[in-house]
Order: structure tokens, then sequence, then C-alpha cells
């Protein structure tokens, strides 16, 4: 895989893939043995584990509207784990939910192109179109 | 009117999709490493609404704990190559090649808990690796 040079983006991205897929992993085993909210708890224990290997110092230099942007993407990501599992909670059936939610990137890629004025060509399109309806797919376990 | 469960699923959608940007906007200006110490901060209030819900009591699952952890050290160092990748291309793009990660999840499903893959499953994996092998180039 030739992952640097125009697209030097993709073996950041694939680092994401690989550890949100354990996470994937990790989160069926933890919701077997613990409820959703005490998984919510430990996922912060294992955030705030993280701090240590973290730079601060670039965060006395940051203005007021870049931190609330930091606290507010952190809020809106666990808000979006908490609405999945009242909507579990509500009885959705985890094979139609847990694909549903995948469509979440659509929503990035709106927001991208309208705000950011993003213009992806057209085969960046197609593997933007492939990728969305893969992730689908894949979460799909009737 | 819409079933309770598919609002909530619906407001999660928008909720992980709006994260995606709002952590592109951040990721522009922000090294990964200050980013994620905001975003903990960003999570605090839900995590402590989580524990007030369970009236302050944890379930002493010593295995639930361990996963609970890992899932939150390996949740933040994914978000850490998500900042480094937004910053470095369109999120139009890197967003959905990112919400690629249950490919990892059924291959690991696959080998350790001996999950069988269904057809519908089969056709996901196949358009991921198109999507990665179209990127690649």
């Amino acid at each position: 895989m030739r992952a640097l040079g125009a697209n030097s983006w993709l073996l950041y991205a694939m680092i994401t893939v690989v550890s949100w897929g354990a996470v994937g992993l990790l989160q069926k085993l933890s919701t077997n043995r613990i409820s959703s909210r005490s998984v919510l708890v430990w996922l912060f224990v294992g955030f705030v584990a993280l701090l240590p290997f973290l730079s601060f110092t670039q965060l006395s230099e940051l203005t007021p509207t870049l931190i609330f942007l930091g606290v507010l993407s952190g809020f809106l990501n666990a808000l979006g784990s908490w609405f999945l599992f009242l909507s579990l909670e509500s009885g959705a059936k985890a094979s139609v939910a847990v694909p549903l939610t995948g469509l979440f990137p659509l929503i990035t890629v709106v927001l991208g192109v309208s705000i950011l004025r993003e213009r992806p060509s057209a085969i960046e399109w197609t593997g933007v179109a492939c990728a969305l309806l893969g992730g689908i797919l894949l979460s799909y376990e009737p | 009117m819409l079933p309770r469960w598919l609002i909530y699923a619906l407001l999660c959608i928008l909720a992980w999709g709006t994260w995606g940007f709002v952590a592109k906007l951040g990721a522009d200006r922000i090294a990964p490493g200050p980013l994620q110490i905001l975003a903990t901060a960003g999570t605090f209030p839900l995590a402590f609404i989580a524990f007030l819900q369970l009236r302050m009591r944890l379930e002493k699952d010593a295995r639930g704990i361990t996963y609970g952890i890992a899932n939150g050290v390996l949740s933040g160092i994914g978000l850490l190559a998500y900042y480094a990748a937004v910053s470095r291309g369109k999120v139009s793009v890197v967003g959905p090649v990112t919400s690629l990660f249950p490919l990892l999840t059924v291959a690991l499903a696959f080998l350790f808990l001996r999950e069988r893959l269904n057809r519908v499953q089969v056709v996901g994996v196949v358009l991921s690796l198109i999507a990665i092998a179209i990127f690649s180039q």
C-alpha cells in the first residue's frame, strides 16, 4: 500500500480503523458483562489513562473558540454513544440500529462539502460511496 | 410518529456525524494530543451522568472493567489518529474511510469469537476493500 505522499492521511485513517475495530470487539465483550453506562464510565477512565502521554504545551496558546470546539467534539462523540444505547434500551434491534447508525459519516460528508466547500473528485466520491455502504453492510448482524 | 428507538438512532447519527466535522475544525488548528485532552474534558459530563444514574455503583466484574478501560484507551488512540488523518485530508473523504472500522471488528470476531460472516457482511468486506484500494492509489 502506498499510503504516503498525496494520501498521507490514509496511514492515520488505517490506524483509526484498526483501533476502533478492536473497540468494536471490546464493546461486544464488555457489554456482555457490564451495563452500557458503566462502559461509558470506564471509557472515560481509559481516556484519562492516556493523558500522561499527551502534550499539554499547546493548550495555553489556544483561543477560547478552539478550546470550545475541542471540548464540544468529545461531548458530541460521547453523546452519540449515549443515544445509541438509549435506542437499544428503547427496544431497537441491534441488527437494525447498529448498521443504521453507521450512516453517521454521511452527515460529516454533507457538512464538509457544504460548510468547508470540499470538492472530492469523481474517483474519491466512488471510494466514499464504497466506504459508506461497506461500513453499513459490515455491521449487519441478523 | 416515529418509534422512540428510531428517534434515538437518528440523534446518534446526528451527534456522531457532527462530531466528525467538529473534530476536523479542531484538528486543522490543534495538534492531536491537546485536542484529545479537550475531548476528554468534553466526555466528562456524560460519564459523570452515567455514574450518577448507576447510583455511583459500578459492577465489580474485573474482566468487564478491563475490557471497558481497554475500550477507552483504544478509542483514544483511534481518535488521535483520526485527528492526524482529518488534518491532512478532506473530512468528506477521510470520515467515511475511518468508518470502515467494522471491517476489523468482523475480522477479530471471526478470529477470537468464532463468529461467522453473513452474506451481507461479505459484500461489506468487498466494498470496504475497494474503498481502501481506491484511496491507496
